[in-house]
């Protein structure tokens, strides 16, 4: 006799082979990783910057794919090395049809992160710029970029605000009568929050006793330090990278150049060797960029957890805490990961694009503190504009004794400014 | 007035320590007749090695060059050999560009093998300067310009009196007539090339206590050097510490009146009105940028 | 026909790499190497290639440009970035801010590069080896520095971006091989102008201005005349290739594009391809580029500045011992197989 199926029996067979289908193909699915092309400077004069955000990069990946992954899909980066725009434009050309990846992020700086996010456009590729500030990122008419460090203006808000606010309180000068000096390097950096400053004090009414730029190639720094002491400024706000940072910091020692406060802007005011440099007199320095770490009751408890963990394995492997930048990248990506990543499907362009134009998350939702929101072609300055996050954190942390301490604004601070006024050069 | 004063100081301390590093790349200029743009790199190879003293041997850059100006020589004899050498009887333009290889070459090593870090020597007389009324003079720049006038004295000495110096001399003037007069010529370009390798080290020593060290520090002072040397005058010694700290006094007096932005922009003018209107420069011989590159 | 470009060597000490072209028909080679060009244009080849490729093309064109004045007339320039960035700037401040067509801007530029390379002979006209090298170098830095700070011009550090806009008219397009296109048209018209200038009697001119200035002035050749139009040339066309270049990045920045780095660049090409030869340059270029790249994409993330260290490697060794680049030891390779044919 021959045996034949019972009717439910044919069912359960049918079922588990279905559920054998699938299975198997989600599995097939499950294991194709992720693919995102990354850019960083890591020959050239910017390796320090690119060497720390690969870094930071990393943690964020392997962070992420101990726990799962994205539904089961591992992220996997294939990088490569910026070191000018230029090569900027061929590895991002190359990375993209050569290895065929549609997400790209970067790019540890403003001129090579215009470059990348405009090769990555031209293929379409969505492009998550983690820390260039420049302005024109978002200006250029783009629809897949999205700068989520927050553009310049920011860093120049966030250093003038804190003078007038917060400094002229502990000065005990008012507002109008504070002697503001803007001492800018002539590159990008320098340049874009140079002008933002300057727009930002029209606009707050205040007028500057001396705003200067200066040649990144500059080796003496003499006569600006001449011109300064001449002009005796209260606060003076700089933007300038490590090298020249030093050379004016030992210049303004040695010809005993005083100001009550220096705010430096990223750059150099923010690398982590300047005490290596400088010695002691790096404490009471103010830097205007990324908080490195934020006061906790601003973080959402995912965020905080993540945060965490993030400080743990960077001093781990690098053996110092991590500058604010580094920490941006790391808070940029973690953002793709767990608010975008996961609620995509395809993981096209178009598709990731709108995700992200969805998104209404507030400040302390990222682990540095940021939250997001995108413009899109919707912010009234400049209806252009596109891509940009208003909900970057900036704030100004301060060089203190026991590490690099958020003070400003109050609800990032997790700590109080000291040494305001600065002591005399002979007591630093 | 005080102001003016000490732009001008400054300018002349750090122009001294800028001819100090040219002095170098005129002898060699001078005497070969070949330029080597890997001048800024021998710079830096000399900086790595005096903070490599600083670091390990816990000596100070002054101390330091008793090492590392021998190392540098033999640096340069090196590079004659390998370098030089094989391009001497080809058109110049291959020591140019082998220079410029060696250049690329260099920098990049230094980055495989130092990082792109800074490094610094900590300050040896606490950081503060020496106050001569109202001015400040930073104790290190002071240093480095009585080493540049010893230099500058010590060189003329040698060239003037020594037999090596006269050898020298003759092989600037004539060098087939020199090598018919038993004058070694091939080694008077080994111990030119070695000696101007020598004195970048010794520069190296004295500029490390002033500015940072890393890959490309070269590239903020070999244009400088050229600019020196032209302005001082091909092969002059005397020219290149006046054409240093002229240059020192230019860019201190045109920062400071004009903008710091512009940075370089007023000496290389001045360089480009030299070269038109005097390029044999301050103390050259005139006539020696008719000849070019034939002796 | 077994050379393949004939030269000629003046005696060691000399001054240079003396050669007087063969005028007239094109050697195998020569056709072969453009078949190659346009078969691979036309086959299509990967796309990530062919940015490798159409950057080839590109500086082909512009080591040929360079070789006019340095090569043919012996005006060895480490400045030409100015020309180039002179050329790049203004054809795309006009489309940017002008909206006029860079078809038609960069002739424009051009002419303007053109007017300082004739300037800059001029004035350096009684400057020979390192000097006249160092006044190039100057006047690029000066002109470095100048649009650097003219931000209201050049957009300052911050540079100056293209909208990546495709239209024939604005010369953006969409197509890779489009590009290439452009690139190899460029190429190949400067190939044929170098050849044609090569037969003419104005080339003639230039060698004999550039191997022995004083008999030739005996000779009643105006040097003066020769070197400054060989260096407004050699800027006119280097200036076009800065054009075809700011249309292709699509983004400018003054410190790249008028930078000493790319200045050494458009000469170290022609020279490790065989100076004063027209095919040397395409050799240099086409030898060079997709090294470098290559280079970089392979070992650039690896060990940070491996490859540069290789780079610099081949730089020192080719130079010193094989000084008639390229083109002559690939001459001695077509002598020694034709001597062995016979």
């Amino acid at each position: 006799m021959n045996v034949v199926l019972s009717r439910a029996a044919r069912m359960v067979r049918a079922l588990g082979m279905l559920a054998a289908l699938a299975l198997g193909s989600g599995l097939a699915l499950a294991q194709e990783p992720i693919r995102i092309g990354v850019f960083q400077p890591l020959t050239g004069p910017f390796t320090k910057n690119g060497v720390e955000h690969w870094e930071a990069m990393q943690i964020a990946r392997d962070m992420i794919n101990e726990r799962g992954g994205i539904n089961g899909r591992k992220i996997e980066y294939v990088l490569a090395d910026v070191p000018s725009p230029a090569a900027a434009i061929s590895e991002t050309e190359r990375v993209i049809t050569k290895e065929k990846v549609k997400i790209t992020t970067g790019s540890g700086l403003s001129p090579l992160a215009i470059a990348v996010s405009q090769a990555a456009e031209r293929h379409g590729a969505f492009h998550w710029e983690t820390v260039g500030a420049a302005e024109v990122i978002t200006r250029r008419g783009f629809k897949y970029t999205f700068q989520v460090g927050g553009a310049s203006r920011l860093y120049s808000q966030a250093a003038l605000d804190f003078a007038l606010d917060e400094l002229s309180r502990r000065l005990k000068i008012a507002p109008n009568d504070l002697r503001i000096a803007l001492l800018w390097e002539n590159r990008a950096l320098g340049k874009s929050v140079g002008d933002g400053i300057r727009i930002h004090a029209a606009d707050r009414g205040v007028k500057l006793v001396y705003d200067e730029g200066y040649d990144q190639f500059l080796t003496d720094m003499t006569p600006i330090v001449q011109k300064l002491k001449d002009v005796n400024p209260d606060v003076l706000i700089t933007i300038g990278y490590p090298n020249d940072v030093i050379l004016f910091q030992r210049k303004a020692k040695e010809l005993n150049f005083y100001v009550k406060a220096l705010i430096g802007v990223s750059g150099g005011y923010s690398n982590p060797e300047l005490r290596d440099s400088i010695g002691n007199s790096v404490y009471g320095l103010f830097v205007s960029e990324f908080p490195p770490r934020v006061n906790p009751k601003a973080l959402k408890p995912e965020a905080l957890e993540a945060a965490n963990e993030f400080f743990r394995r960077y001093e781990a492997k690098m053996k110092r805490p991590p500058a604010g930048h580094a920490s941006a990248s790391f808070s940029a990506l973690w953002g793709l990961y767990t608010e975008i990543f996961p609620k995509a499907k395809t993981f096209e362009p178009s598709e990731l694009r709108e995700i992200a134009l969805s998104l209404d998350l507030p400040m302390g939702s990222l682990p540095n503190g940021s939250g997001i929101k995108f413009t899109n072609h919707d912010w009234a300055p400049d209806k252009k504009d596109f891509g940009q996050n208003l909900r970057a954190a900036i704030g100004i942390w301060q060089w203190q004794k026991d590490g690099n301490n958020e003070v400003f604004p109050k609800e990032l601070a997790t700590h109080e400014p000291v040494l305001v006024p600065l002591p005399p050069w002979s007591q630093r | 007035m005080d102001t003016l004063a000490q732009l001008v100081l400054s300018g002349i301390l750090v122009g001294s320590i800028y001819a100090l590093m040219s002095v170098g790349l005129t002898l060699i200029f001078g005497v070969l007749r070949i330029v080597n743009f890997a001048h800024g790199e021998f710079l830096m190879l000399g900086m790595y090695g005096a903070w490599a003293m600083s670091r390990f041997a816990g000596v100070n850059p002054y101390v330091g060059l008793l090492l590392v100006v021998p190392a540098m020589f033999l640096f340069g004899m090196l590079v004659y050999k390998l370098i030089v050498t094989p391009g001497l009887d080809k058109p110049h333009l291959v020591i140019v560009f082998a220079t410029m290889g060696l250049s690329i070459m260099l920098q990049n090593l230094a980055l495989m093998i130092m990082s792109a870090d800074l490094f610094d020597v900590p300050p040896m007389f606490g950081g503060r300067s020496l106050g001569i009324g109202p001015l400040y003079v930073k104790t290190e720049l002071l240093i480095g310009f009585c080493i540049a006038l010893g230099v500058t004295f010590a060189m003329r000495w040698i060239v003037k009196t020594t037999y090596l110096g006269k050898a020298i001399r003759a092989t600037v003037q004539d060098r087939e007539a020199a090598s018919l007069m038993g004058i070694p010529v091939h080694r008077i370009f080994l111990i030119t090339f070695a000696s101007g390798s020598a004195l970048v080290g010794l520069a190296a020593c004295v500029m490390l206590p002033v500015f940072s060290v890393f890959p490309t520090v070269g590239l903020n002072f070999v244009l400088i050097a050229f600019v020196i040397v032209v302005l001082g005058g091909m092969g002059s010694i005397e020219g290149a510490l006046l054409g240093g700290i002229c240059i020192g006094v230019v860019q201190s007096m045109s920062s400071y009146y004009f903008a710091p932005a512009y940075g370089q922009l007023f000496f290389f003018i001045l360089f480009m009105l030299v070269l038109v209107f005097r390029p044999a420069g301050l103390m050259g011989q005139k006539g020696t940028a008719n000849l070019g590159m034939n002796p | 026909m077994s050379t393949i470009v004939k030269a000629r060597y003046s005696s060691p000490g000399g001054a240079s790499l003396a050669r007087m072209p063969k005028s007239g028909t094109l050697s195998y080679f020569e056709i072969a190497l453009l078949a190659a060009c346009v078969g691979v244009l036309v086959l299509g080849i990967p796309e990530s290639f062919m940015d490798v490729v159409l950057l080839s093309f590109l500086w082909g064109g512009l080591a040929l440009a360079w070789n006019i004045a340095g090569g043919y007339a012996g005006m060895i320039s480490f400045g030409h970035a100015a020309f180039f960035g002179v050329g790049a700037y203004t054809s795309t401040i006009l489309s940017v801010d002008a909206g006029l067509s860079p078809w038609i801007g960069m002739w424009l530029g051009a002419i303007l590069a053109a007017l300082v390379g004739g300037v800059l002979s001029l004035v350096c006209a009684r400057l020979r080896g390192p000097f006249f090298i160092l006044s190039t170098l100057a006047t690029a830095e000066v002109i470095r520095i100048c649009a650097l700070n003219w931000a209201s011009l050049t957009g300052g550090p911050e540079g100056l971006a293209i909208p990546p806009v495709a239209s024939l008219a604005s010369m953006v397009f969409d197509s890779k091989q489009t590009y290439a296109l452009l690139m190899l048209g460029y190429l190949v018209l400067m190939y044929v102008f170098t050849k044609v200038l090569e037969a003419s009697r104005y080339g003639f001119y230039m060698f004999a201005v550039r191997d022995d200035e004083d008999a030739a002035g005996a000779a009643g050749i105006n040097a003066l005349f020769v070197r400054t139009a060989a260096m407004a040339l050699s800027a006119f066309l280097t200036a076009i290739g800065g054009s075809l270049f700011a249309q292709y990045f699509l983004y400018l920045d003054p410190t790249h594009v008028f930078s000493l780095e790319l200045s050494f660049q458009f000469a170290l090409l022609p020279a490790l391809g065989g100076l004063g030869t027209a095919i040397g340059p395409v050799l240099g270029a086409f030898a060079i580029t997709p090294l470098s790249e290559l280079l970089r994409s392979y070992l650039g993330d690896s060990v940070a500045g491996l490859h540069l260290v290789i780079y610099g490697g081949v730089v020192i060794v080719v130079m010193l011992y094989f000084p008639g680049g390229m083109a002559a030891a690939l001459n001695r390779l077509a002598a020694r197989k034709g001597g062995k044919g016979k």
